[in-house]
């Protein structure tokens, strides 16, 4: 069948399909242990009795007994080679039982391996893998292609691709979904849709996992949207186990009675799955004698999806902000990271771009001196996992665009494709391959026209090719292209008519790269604000910006409450109210009154303000006060405050590091001045040998401590990590020690503890030991003779200084 | 069953913000923080979340039996604990997990101390134990999921070696099942991971059982 005659079969009927194979299987005698493929290859009797009980039961397709036919699944049983033979064969033995009273469709499932970027299997590798069983069914002459039961959605793309670059049959896509309405990899049933329709599938929907009920909902959710028909194959209920086997709760009449109500939510082709006998397909056929599909096209709504979230853009949705900043000009940082092959500040980057409000996050990785392609690859990679947003893809190259779009795990943005004609001729068929959406630039060899209307034909002109393509007005994104208006002043005005034009007679998005109208002006973040309002007020759908830009966020919230984007003004409020209650959240501390100058020297350690602390102690040197005095009358205090606040929980980790680092600043201004005023004698320090125990790589608890201890004057010998008893011993020595402090978080090292006590014991040292790490306990302390255990830094402190003043 | 391993090279989880300030000490009640040190800490906190390369890995192992606090699963292998054995009691089948934010969060930590911030080594060290953590619930629901196909499910808690009484020593066994260097693994003398932050945990598979 084609495209054409089964979009016209689905007008007038809803298509049944048969039910389970593998569990029906299982009843006629498929063991456990043995390729389902190979078995019906040896007793073709067993499906032929299961498919002619399915025809007769009113099947309008029969699936082929191939789910399980790709390479990586037959390996298991060490028929890898056999992959295009088995479909080919299996093929024929269903097309000999259907004898043309059923379409026969050829069935696909998971490889069992997971897909890059989220498993280990390269995207081209489960392509090909698809590839070389589509051919197989090809061969044996199937109608359509089914690809079912996917859980992953990257999987579910490269079946469907493979699919799709084989051939021009038809080809559906099911998903299976969760009890929490998600595949095993986090996709919602609109995500999937909106990203599988684009792509080419020619039906969307579900199957297993579940049984009818539940897909009432996943249907309802998927048909506003839909411009394709929709499939549920569902189980016979839900699944238990019981004794040795899997087994399903739903009798057939109960589950022929869901089958009007499906297709009352949209559903065009219906089906069984896991549990699903011919029985259970009769009991659809007779509950829907007189049903008939629900037709519908889905409005023109724009819909952009990453692998686990859809974002829709629309003049009935808030404003898009489409975060600018993952684009390496001006940003060392990321220039750096991207020349190195890392990605970190590009993840940092996405972050902090959602945090801040942004819904889709453009990504550009254009720089020289790096292979753009393989960068943006990567890019696309490690964003589609570390981010829930849809991205926008911003290259000028062909080559960059067309390998992001292929490993796109969603429906992604072109960024963009403008006027020229060899651009149109190189991007639109790739866009449209991929089913992306883009950004038309209104500019063409000659460049930017000056006036709005120059613009306007412009747009036209791409729009007539780009329907040649499928594309739809909902597919376009205009650029207004706005000029700064610090060379041009009339270049907002010629923007804002394009935009205006755009959203009142041609009926498409619109966006703009905001800050470029403020160039070369002071003062530019009100100029972008006044101009985003107005081009909002304009009907403007989608701003390219830095969302971390205070301004701009604000005014995008007002105006979609202004245009009535915002239901109820919800987000606004909620926007502004948690803000305020963040702000309330903090809370004066309970600091000394600050206006004297030691004050604020007491003040500056409790809040760990590190850039006042210099200047206000040369200031209070200034008036008089010696370092001594500074030293005991107020920064020690200031730091057992801080102590205090901390056991408290008034405080918690880093306000104590904070106020450690400040305290360190402090003490090391002051050292000198204390030396001078002490003349020649130095205050006794108390030495303190302190390691991570040996065998033990974890030191950071241990490195608090350091920096607590040397704040209250301690003089601290950090040997690091993994560090051998003699060694400790030997330093400690050495130094005279009075206090050897050990740290182990494993209970592997923890053991070595003991052994430095003993040979230190041994050597006849006379220090005190303390110890601590997540698995020590003061049991343990006292079992392995030591002093003291100290739970953390500040418990740490008090004890070294009970022990060193004993 | 098939007793095969599964990577994952890029795990979608995130830790909770509360989880991460509660591990560095964060008590929602008492605790206040200043507008400068609040933003310090979200940026550290994205920061080390940009450090995290999620990866995981698991196996399913069919039960043989459980004799005497010796639970015999796979081939050949055992664990030795009481209390392990006590969870696994009525499963048919082991679930080996491991789950690592990989080595450049840990590098990050140490150059932070090592550059004079322990206040961004903090920050940085509570998300990447937090994100270890996160990516094994995402992997037990993911796990779960899988089941609930087959009727049935995980058992509510997991058991990580160096707990309990299932020793330390029993990483090597899960470390070899699940071949960890195929996600960047090591594992010391002493049976600590490296990089740092990464984990192993034991559940068990039960059956949701019938009503009939």
């Amino acid at each position: 069948m084609d495209k054409r005659q089964f979009q016209e079969y689905l007008q007038k009927n809803i298509l049944i399909l048969d039910g389970a194979t593998g569990t029906e299987l299982q009843k006629r005698g498929l063991p456990t242990g043995i390729a389902p493929e190979l078995w019906v290859g040896e007793h073709p009797e067993r499906l032929i009795e299961l498919q002619q009980e399915y025809l007769a039961a009113g099947s309008g397709v029969l699936l082929t007994c191939t789910f399980g036919c790709n390479r990586l699944k037959l390996a298991e049983y060490g028929l890898g080679e056999k992959v295009v033979e088995f479909n080919r064969n299996l093929v024929g033995l269903t097309k000999k039982i259907s004898g043309g009273g059923a379409w026969v469709a050829g069935d696909i499932s998971t490889t069992g391996r997971f897909v890059e970027p989220f498993g280990d299997l390269p995207f081209e590798e489960a392509v090909n893998i698809y590839k070389e069983q589509v051919r197989g069914l090809i061969d044996g002459g199937v109608d359509f292609f089914f690809i079912e039961t996917m859980a992953d959605i990257q999987e579910a793309r490269a079946a469907l691709l493979a699919v799709k670059e084989s051939c021009d049959s038809p080809v559906w896509v099911s998903l299976t979904f969760n009890e929490d309405g998600r595949t095993l990899t986090g996709t919602d049933p609109v995500t999937a849709l909106i990203t599988l329709q684009s792509l080419g599938a020619d039906a969307v929907g579900c199957n297993c996992s579940t049984g009818p009920e539940a897909m009432l909902e996943i249907i309802a959710a998927m048909k506003p949207y839909a411009k394709v028909p929709l499939l549920a194959k569902p189980n016979a209920g839900l699944p238990k186990f019981s004794g040795e086997q899997t087994v399903f709760d739903m009798e057939p009449a109960e589950f022929g009675r869901y089958a009007p109500l499906l297709v009352e939510k949209g559903v065009n082709i219906i089906g069984g799955c896991c549990g699903a006998s011919p029985e259970y397909i009769r009991a659809l056929v007779d509950n829907l004698r007189e049903a008939r599909p629900i037709l519908g096209d889905s409005p023109g709504v724009t819909a952009v999806t990453s692998a686990r979230r859809t974002v829709f853009i629309g003049p009935g949705f808030p404003v898009t902000v489409v975060g600018e900043r993952i684009n390496p000009t001006g940003k060392r940082s990321l220039q750096a990271d991207l020349s190195k092959g890392k990605m970190t500040e590009a993840r940092r980057l996405a972050l902090e771009q959602t945090a801040h409000g942004a819904t889709v996050l453009d990504v550009n990785v254009g720089m020289p001196g790096i292979d753009e392609r393989e960068t943006m690859l990567r890019a696309v990679d490690q964003l589609a996992v570390a981010s829930d947003l849809p991205l926008a893809l911003d290259s000028s190259s062909l080559e960059v665009l067309e390998a992001a779009l292929r490993v796109y795990p969603g429906r992604a943005i072109i960024n963009s494709i403008s006027a020229e004609t060899e651009k149109l001729k190189s991007l639109l068929p790739v866009a449209a391959k991929y089913g992306a959406a883009f950004i038309l630039l209104p500019l063409n060899e000659r460049g930017v026209p000056e006036t709005g209307r120059e613009r306007i034909a412009l747009i036209e002109a791409v729009y007539r090719e780009a329907v040649k393509f499928g594309f739809r007005k909902e597919d376009i994104i205009v650029d207004g292209l706005v000029m700064t208006v610090s060379s041009n002043q009339k270049a907002a005005v010629e923007c804002l008519t394009v935009i205006d034009w755009c959203g009142r007679v041609f009926g498409a998005n619109t966006i703009i790269g905001l800050s470029n109208v403020s160039f070369g002006l002071p003062e530019r973040s009100w100029i972008n604000g006044a101009f985003l309002a107005m081009a909002v007020g304009k009907g403007l759908t989608m701003a390219i910006a830095n969302p971390a830009s205070d301004v701009m966020i604000h005014i995008k919230l007002a105006a979609d409450v202004l245009t009535a984007k915002d239901v109820n003004g919800k987000n606004y409020i909620d926007y502004f109210t948690t803000r305020d209650r963040e702000k309330q959240d903090i809370v004066s501390l309970p600091t000394q009154e600050a206006t004297t100058i030691p004050g604020r020297i007491f003040k500056a350690v409790v809040e760990g303000d590190k850039e006042l602390i210099e200047d206000l102690l040369r200031k209070g040197a200034a008036e008089g006060y010696g370092a001594k005095c500074l030293m005991d009358e107020y920064l020690i205090p200031a730091i057992n405050k801080v102590g205090d606040l901390f056991e408290k929980k008034r405080y918690f980790l880093p306000q104590l590091i904070q106020s450690a680092e400040v305290m360190k600043q402090a003490c090391a201004y002051l050292e000198p001045r204390l030396k001078e005023e002490n003349g020649a004698v130095a205050a006794a320090r108390i030495n303190i040998v302190m390691a991570t125990v040996k065998g033990d790589i974890h030191d950071i608890g241990k490195n608090i401590v350091v920096l607590m201890l040397r704040n209250y004057g301690f003089n601290v010998h950090d040997l690091g990590k993994d560090i051998d008893a003699p060694t400790i011993v030997n330093k400690a020595k050495e130094v005279k020690a009075m206090i050897i402090g050990l740290s182990a978080l494993m209970t592997t090292t923890m053991v070595e503890m003991s052994k430095v006590i003993a040979l230190a014991k041994t050597e006849g040292l006379k220090c005190k030991f303390l110890v601590g790490g997540a698995v020590v306990t003061p049991e343990f302390a006292r079992e392995i003779g030591a002093d003291a255990y100290a739970k953390d830094a500040q418990a740490a402190v008090r004890i070294a200084r009970q022990l060193s003043s004993n | 069953m098939t007793e095969k391993v599964y990577n994952f090279e890029n795990i979608p989880s995130r830790p909770e913000t509360d989880a991460i300030l509660a591990r560095m000490g964060y008590h929602r009640e008492l605790t206040r923080v200043n507008a400068r040190d609040g933003l310090l800490i979200n940026e550290g906190i994205q920061q080390g979340l940009a450090f995290c390369n999620n990866k995981g890995a698991y196996r399913r192992c069919k039960l043989s039996e459980i004799r005497d606090e010796r639970i015999h699963f796979g081939a050949e292998h055992h664990f030795q604990s009481a209390s392990l054995a006590r969870m696994l009691r009525g499963s048919r089948e082991v679930v080996l997990m491991a789950a690592t934010v990989g080595p450049e969060i840990t590098r990050a930590i140490a150059g932070e101390m090592a550059a004079g911030s322990p206040f961004r080594a903090v920050v940085f060290d509570a998300v990447a134990s937090e994100a270890a953590d996160a990516i094994l619930d995402w992997m037990k629901d993911f796990i779960d999921k899988i089941l609930l196909r087959e009727g049935k499910k995980l058992t509510r808690h997991r058991f990580s070696p160096g707990y309990g009484d299932l020793r330390l020593e029993n990483q090597r066994i899960i470390f070899d099942l699940l071949n960890l260097s195929q996600i960047g693994l090591k594992l010391t003398e002493t049976y600590i991971l490296v990089p740092e932050k990464s984990v192993l945990a034991v559940a068990g598979v039960e059956g949701i059982e019938s009503n009939g």
